[in-house]
């Protein structure tokens, strides 16, 4: 089968090019791509083992690498299994997925590795890349045995939900995997810190009594292994960094030459502390209220409804809401402008979902009992791209840390729309509004505090290996005309005015 | 799970339907509570100490902590409004249990509950129920969140005693990081006009920013001395002796030397100064023995007032 | 909304003198007698009856005031809960003639209401019930003993009293009917 998919804005930071054209897909592979200079020349090849998909007014890129998801499997079926996670992972537009080690068992040895990437190619539909686990057990005690764990196929190592607690043991692990040439992905918390932590510690958490989870948690322990990075001249990748703080010394790090890479989460990058206010954010603590009534109006439906507002409240939320439990918390505002300016200036890499499905008994329960976590595949683009509408970011710049980012943390050349690559493909509409409805997630985990919220830009064709694995719809059945002005230009004018 | 997608916070706030905290009532709605609290009293000062307001009506006490004085409280003032009165006491966390939170009140809902008083070690947890429960929920302390009972039976006390809350310097001192009574006593004493300063040791109240975020008002002061000039209400909280075993405190004699009402300290405030704890008293550690029963002291007052404040409440959700 | 007026201060100061003489009269004398008003109309009436025995009888006549909020049948009926005012009698009811004093007599249920209150606080040997105005329209078995002016109305109309001790002005009663 070939796949022509016309008209879209071809957006492929590998090759440093955004403009409108065509892609043509065959045997699993690119085999053609036509940009717009050589549009008005481009022949459609109208044949009955063609399919012309019309991306009119959508993205081209190359399909999306997550190097941070919970796939669950094995152990945790009841949350999520291999099938469903790869599933969701292609709704949301990602093509290829760093598979976290903290399953039952642990993917602590070779066999665990070995069996995920079984499962994964039976029953995925997506790429499944394993990380193995630091120490045995995840218990920050005895390294495993990482060479053959990367023999098993893993692309990196991870105690992922544990930190490293023992330096010394962190320093082994570093030196250790400096040999492998693969990343060590740090979990940075110091739990001394963080012991009982519902939230982040700061104003909301005082306001609604709940323990703490200190930014300093994170940043002693980023500091810390930065510090091993450095004196054992291994790969050091920072997980989910959420705090202002953390983005700094990564920065400086970076800049006296440490190698040390990092991600970001879609909701780290947008949400806050506030959100676990829920409509309570709507009262402002200081105001007065003068009528009896009145003093309610403030829930008013109007203020809080469905209607598309400047920027996502969290209005629809009751206050405590578990959704809004995760690990590490949601940060402040100023935590969140940081780590947006990180992702700019290119000190972190890449945006990575840290896709966390949970049950609705694990989450349904007392805010600080909750399971922290967020199913995060199927809103983390629409949430990454509020950025892009807000301005704070472009949209080619978006589309690279969800590319050429991560793939170079896990130093491999980028995917890219070029002849010859394998056609990981993923077509998405960076305008369209949705709400989100976690009753048609694809993933099993519900757990989102996104429920209601109106996002804009979504996924609408995913392609893995030249096969369709997630289309929304009948998108791009049907011809339109051959040329049409692209919601793309839009974004890069907005970008070339600052 | 309940996501909150469906849950409009319009519906869900447009009536007095629940008491969770007292965030959300303005100083009007707080003086009336306190003007019905009147004549409540009035009521538990007659010989036949009961009026036929909720007959017919079930209260449960739903507590997941130990609180016998808030739960017989809670029980007298449901008896004094005539309503079936029930007392579900379970230990421990829900999640401990076995059973969830939620299905235990799935079960009082099946069985016919009005009203749920509520006691939990989570903060939080009231709200969670309330979106799970179709009739009224009143918070009778979460974690350390809020305990709004506590706070307006503390505000009937002193508009008793003083006749005004607004222009008030209220001093609060102890455990403030751990503790709902501070909380929800900063959300009436401030709304009602009060001037507030919260005084301890920075491990027991944390970073002075993350109060004044939500409390720009309020005066956050390490120096008990100092702070007590002028006062006209001073509110020891009870110190846990789990707070020493955490680290906060080097030692309960250090705390007691700088934190403790002595006699002194409350005469650096003048004798007009009334003295309040919200009970159980470490007598000797947050308060001396002479200071809790000297003329000064409203704390069995504090007592008696609570029983007539939550009929007034009761009453209130009752009638909407 | 039209208004008419019924009584008129004057009128209203009548009915109250002659509601206490025959107070006076039924219970020959106001030796054992106490005036109770009913929150907030009753509670003026009741302080002006006892004024008018005072003089007539020579008698200072214990008056108190009852808040029938807790007491109703129709919480939750009528929208939020009023704010419950004090209950202040006082003096012993119990072997008392005690005066219920209200504005209106309507359905009957703040008297069935006060009724309950009353046996509440004590035990009075009689309970008589005075009103300046009896509309009609009861719910229940009550009637009664004294009587400013019987009004016939329709349900859907109001009777409005002012009195000035609580709405300040002039005194007066009026119906109103909804347009």
């Amino acid at each position: 089968m070939r796949y022509f998919i016309k008209n879209g804005s071809i957006i492929d930071p590998a090759r440093r090019v955004a403009t409108i054209g065509n892609v043509l897909v065959e045997d699993g592979k690119v085999v053609q791509v036509v940009d717009l200079a050589d549009l008005a020349l481009a022949f459609e090849p109208l044949d009955d083992r063609t399919e012309v998909i019309n991306a009119r007014g959508a993205v081209i890129a190359p399909g999306f690498l997550d190097l941070h998801a919970h796939l669950r499997e094995p152990g945790g079926e009841q949350k999520e299994t291999i099938e469903t996670a790869t599933k969701a992972a292609a709704a949301g537009g990602f093509t290829t997925l760093c598979a976290m080690p903290d399953t039952t068992p642990p993917v602590d040895c070779a066999a665990v590795a070995r069996q995920i990437r079984e499962i994964a190619r039976r029953r995925g539909v997506v790429r499944v890349e394993p990380v193995g686990a630091i120490t045995i057990g995840r218990e920050g005690k005895t390294l495993t045995e990482m060479a053959e764990l990367v023999e098993a196929g893993c692309v990196a190592f991870s105690d992922e939900g544990n930190a490293v607690a023992d330096a010394a043991v962190m320093r082994n692990a570093l030196a250790y995997s400096a040999m492998l040439d693969v990343p060590l992905m740090a979990h940075c918390e110091d739990v001394r810190l963080t012991r009982g932590w519902a939230m982040h510690e700061g104003a909301v958490s005082t306001r609604l009594g709940l323990p703490g989870s200190p930014a300093a948690a994170e940043e002693v322990m980023i500091a810390r292994d930065i510090a091993l990075a450095e004196i054992t001249g291994a790969h050091l990748h920072i997980c989910h960094v959420s705090t202002a703080g953390g983005v700094a010394l990564i920065r400086a790090a970076r800049a006296r030459g440490v190698h040390v890479t990092a991600e970001v989460t879609p909701h780290h990058l947008t949400l806050t502390d506030r959100w676990v206010l829920g409509w309570l954010e709507m009262h402002q603590p200081a105001d007065v209220r003068p009528a009896r009534r009145g003093s309610r109006d403030r829930y008013d439906a109007g203020e809080t409804g469905l209607g598309l507002p400047a920027w996502l409240k969290p209005a629809l939320l009751p206050p405590y809401h578990s959704s809004t439990r995760v690990s590490p918390p949601l940060r402040t505002e100023e935590d969140v402008e940081a780590l947006i300016e990180g992702l700019r200036d290119g000190t972190i890499d890449a945006i990575a979902t840290d896709h966390a499905p949970q049950t609705l008994v694990e989450k349904e329960c007392e805010y600080r009992l909750a399971a922290p976590g967020i199913s995060g595949f199927e809103t983390a683009l629409g949430l990454a791209l509020t950025l892009v509408h807000r301005g704070k970011l472009d949209l080619v710049d978006l589309v690279a840390r969800l590319t050429e980012g991560p793939a170079g943390v896990l130093g491999r050349a980028p995917a890219t729309l070029r002849p010859g690559s394998p056609a990981d493909i993923v077509v998405f509409d960076p305008d369209s509004p949705w709400i989100v409805d976690p009753a048609k997630f694809l993933s099993k985990g519900r757990n989102t505090p996104l429920a209601g919220q109106q996002l804009k830009g979504q996924v609408m064709l995913t392609m893995c290996r030249g096969q369709i694995i997630f289309r929304r719809g009948n998108f791009g059945v049907g011809t339109g005309a051959l040329q049409q002005a692209s919601r793309l230009d839009g974004f890069l004018g907005a970008d070339n005015e600052e | 799970m309940s996501t909150g997608a469906g849950v409009v916070p319009a519906q869900a706030y447009d009536r007095r339907r629940h008491v969770l905290d007292l965030d959300d009532f303005s100083a009007e709605e707080i003086g009336e509570i306190l003007e019905t609290s009147v004549s409540m009293k009035e009521v538990l000062g007659r010989a036949i100490k009961q009026v036929p307001t909720l007959r017919g009506k079930t209260i449960v006490n739903l507590f997941f902590e130990d609180s016998t004085r808030t739960r017989i409280s809670f029980e007298l003032a449901g008896k004094a409004l005539s309503a079936n009165v029930v007392n579900f006491t379970a230990r421990g966390s829900s999640v401990e249990k076995g059973e969830s939170l939620i299905d235990t009140v799935r079960t009082l809902q099946a069985l016919g509950a009005d009203m749920l008083v509520m006691r939990h070690s989570e903060s939080g947890a009231p709200y969670l129920v309330a979106q799970h429960f179709h009739g009224s929920v009143i918070n009778a302390g979460d974690g350390r969140h809020a305990h709004p009972t506590q706070a307006l039976l503390d505000l009937f006390t002193v508009y008793q005693r003083l006749g005004r809350i607004e222009g008030l310097k209220v001093v609060i001192v102890g455990d403030i990081l751990h503790s709902r009574v501070a909380r929800s006593n900063l959300w009436g004493f401030t709304r009602m006009g009060a001037q507030v300063v919260l005084c301890a040791p920075q491990t027991l109240i944390g970073p002075e920013s993350f109060w004044k975020a939500t409390w720009p008002e309020l005066t956050i002061s390490s120096n008990l001395d100092e702070s007590l000039t002028g006062a006209d209400v001073v509110m020891a909280l009870r110190l846990q002796k789990e707070r020493m075993e955490g680290g906060l405190l080097p030692s309960l004699r250090e705390y007691s030397r700088f934190f403790a009402l002595t006699a002194e300290r409350v005469a650096l405030a003048g004798p007009q100064c009334l003295v309040m704890h919200p009970g159980p008293m470490n007598e000797g550690v947050e308060i001396m023995p002479d200071v809790a029963t000297s003329a000064q002291s409203v704390i069995e007052e504090q007592v008696a007032n609570g029983v007539a404040v939550r009929m007034a409440l009761l009453y209130r959700l009752a009638g909407e | 909304m039209s208004e008419k007026q019924i009584l008129a201060a004057d009128d209203i100061r009548r009915a109250v003198t002659r509601i206490a003489h025959e107070i006076a009269e039924r219970n020959e004398g106001v030796a054992n007698v106490a005036l109770v008003g009913i929150r907030r109309r009753g509670v003026p009436l009741a302080a002006r009856i006892a004024a008018v025995l005072a003089e007539i009888e020579q008698v200072r006549v214990p008056v108190g005031i009852l808040d029938i909020t807790l007491y109703r049948d129709d919480l939750g009926l009528r929208g939020p809960a009023p704010v419950v005012h004090a209950t202040a009698i006082p003096f012993d009811i119990t072997g008392r003639t005690v005066i219920l004093v209200d504005d209106v007599l309507y359905t009957g249920r703040t008297v069935r209401a006060a009724l309950d209150a009353l046996t509440d606080l004590g035990r009075p040997s009689r309970i008589q019930l005075a009103v300046l105005v009896d509309r009609g329209h009861r719910e229940l078995p009550i009637r009664a003993d004294f009587v400013g002016k019987n009004v016939p109305t329709a349900r859907d109309e109001r009777i409005t009293t002012r009195l000035h001790e609580v709405d300040g002005g002039e005194d007066g009663v009026f119906i109103v009917r909804q347009d």
